[in-house]
């Protein structure tokens, strides 16, 4: 599946998550990940990230698609190639 | 899906935050980890025991490769699935000359049934079609060893690659299959296609039970990974030459993706680039399967061909290799 993750973090933790979602996903923009993902590994990543999180103050949004062509992404300006295989 | 990596530009591959990093010149790039399965060196790339112990936690495979994208090595981590039962038996299977043979045989039958395929559809081609019929048709039922076996897949690979003259551009003509070191384009990029469908052999192997040094058509010599010789005897033409017939046929690559030197012959930087993206996209295809009822990628085909051999091993099913029948 494909999966889009945005969040708002409090500073004190902000960079223990961007390093959770940094093994899973690839990094987009600040604070926005992408990739495809299989549902066990986002189910391991969503616990990872609940041991770290505080949950009356942080969160995080998944965008869960079945597809990666469901999500008809469009790119207005630079786009940052990041997800490419050749590197 | 598990994603392949390629790198082809110069750099380190360093462990960091708990993930793996790639780092040029130009750029610092993070890597998802948990989604990588192999990754492909082309460039020359510095990376420590740190890095290693962490990229073998997660199982994936490194294959190198040399200046002049021929294979090097692979660094394979700890394996996980083994079975000493399976290897036994695989070995025996090894050592009973009829068993042998008939393995043997099965990798030739399909690799010349691809060749076949690849040529059915050319008008062009037809002539070197009827000979490739012609040839095997008369030596199959007289093979009495391997090495009868090896000459006639041997007759047959140079009347089929003979007959690639006739369908891709003059600027790639062949005039025969040339290795080690290749001194034209074409033999260039077969020699490449090559090495790369070798390591991916590999890589699927490696997650099986299997041995990838014990082999039937190629001798387990016991300096390389034989059995992923076999195994890729079948995909090459089914995704090798596939791919090259596109690209050349597309023109989207010509001789100035190639260097040449003294008197050999290799794809640049920029030509590699090219194949190993279609190359990949290939591999990631995906067809119906007839009896498992969903889509399998042509990798997927390649993991399940060892299936089918531990099957055969262990005295389940007999063994019958991929017919490609898309």
């Amino acid at each position: 599946m494909f999966v889009i993750v945005t969040y708002d973090i409090n500073e004190k933790r902000v960079n223990k998550v961007r390093k959770i979602l940094k093994k899973y996903f690839t990094w987009v923009q600040n604070s926005v990940f992408e990739g495809e993902i299989t549902l066990g590994k986002l189910e391991k990543c969503k616990r990872e990230l609940l041991s770290v999180i505080e949950k009356d103050e942080d969160s995080v949004y998944f965008y869960e698609m079945e597809y990666k062509l469901v999500c008809n992404k469009k790119v207005l300006g630079q786009e940052k190639n990041y997800d490419s295989i050749i590197i | 899906m598990q994603k392949s990596l390629y790198l082809t530009s110069n750099g380190r591959l360093r462990r960091h935050e708990n993930t793996l990093y790639f780092e040029t010149e130009v750029e610092k790039r993070s890597i998802d980890i948990e989604n990588v399965e192999q990754i492909h060196i082309f460039g020359e790339v510095d990376l420590n025991t740190k890095a290693l112990n962490y990229i073998s936690q997660y199982g994936i495979v490194l294959h190198f490769y040399n200046y002049y994208g021929f294979y090097a090595g692979s660094f394979l981590p700890r394996k996980k699935n083994v079975s000493g039962d399976v290897v036994v038996r695989q070995a025996l299977h090894y050592l009973d000359r009829e068993k042998r043979l008939f393995l043997a045989y099965c990798f030739v039958e399909s690799a010349v049934y691809h060749m076949m395929r690849n040529l059915r559809e050319r008008k062009e081609a037809e002539a070197f079609l009827i000979a490739i019929e012609d040839e095997w048709g008369k030596g199959r039922f007289n093979i009495s060893n391997i090495a009868e076996l090896m000459g006639l897949e041997g007759r047959i690979r140079n009347i089929y690659y003979q007959s690639f003259n006739q369908f891709l551009p003059e600027d790639f003509a062949m005039e025969k299959r040339e290795k080690r070191p290749p001194t034209n384009p074409i033999n260039a990029l077969i020699s490449f296609g090559n090495s790369l469908i070798y390591s991916h052999t590999l890589s699927q192997i490696y997650q099986t039970q299997l041995d990838p040094t014990i082999s039937f058509l190629h001798e387990p010599s016991e300096k390389r990974f034989s059995l992923s010789l076999d195994i890729s005897e079948i995909f090459k033409p089914l995704i090798v030459d596939t791919v090259i017939f596109k690209l050349l046929n597309n023109r989207q690559i010509s001789l100035e993706h190639f260097d040449e030197d003294l008197n050999y012959c290799y794809l640049n930087q920029e030509g590699k680039k090219i194949f190993i993206k279609e190359f990949q996209s290939k591999l990631e295809t995906t067809v119906r399967h007839r009896q498992l009822n969903r889509n399998v990628s042509y990798k997927g085909f390649i993991r399940l061909e060892c299936y089918k051999l531990i099957k055969h091993f262990i005295g389940d099913q007999v063994y019958s290799p991929l017919k490609a029948w898309w």
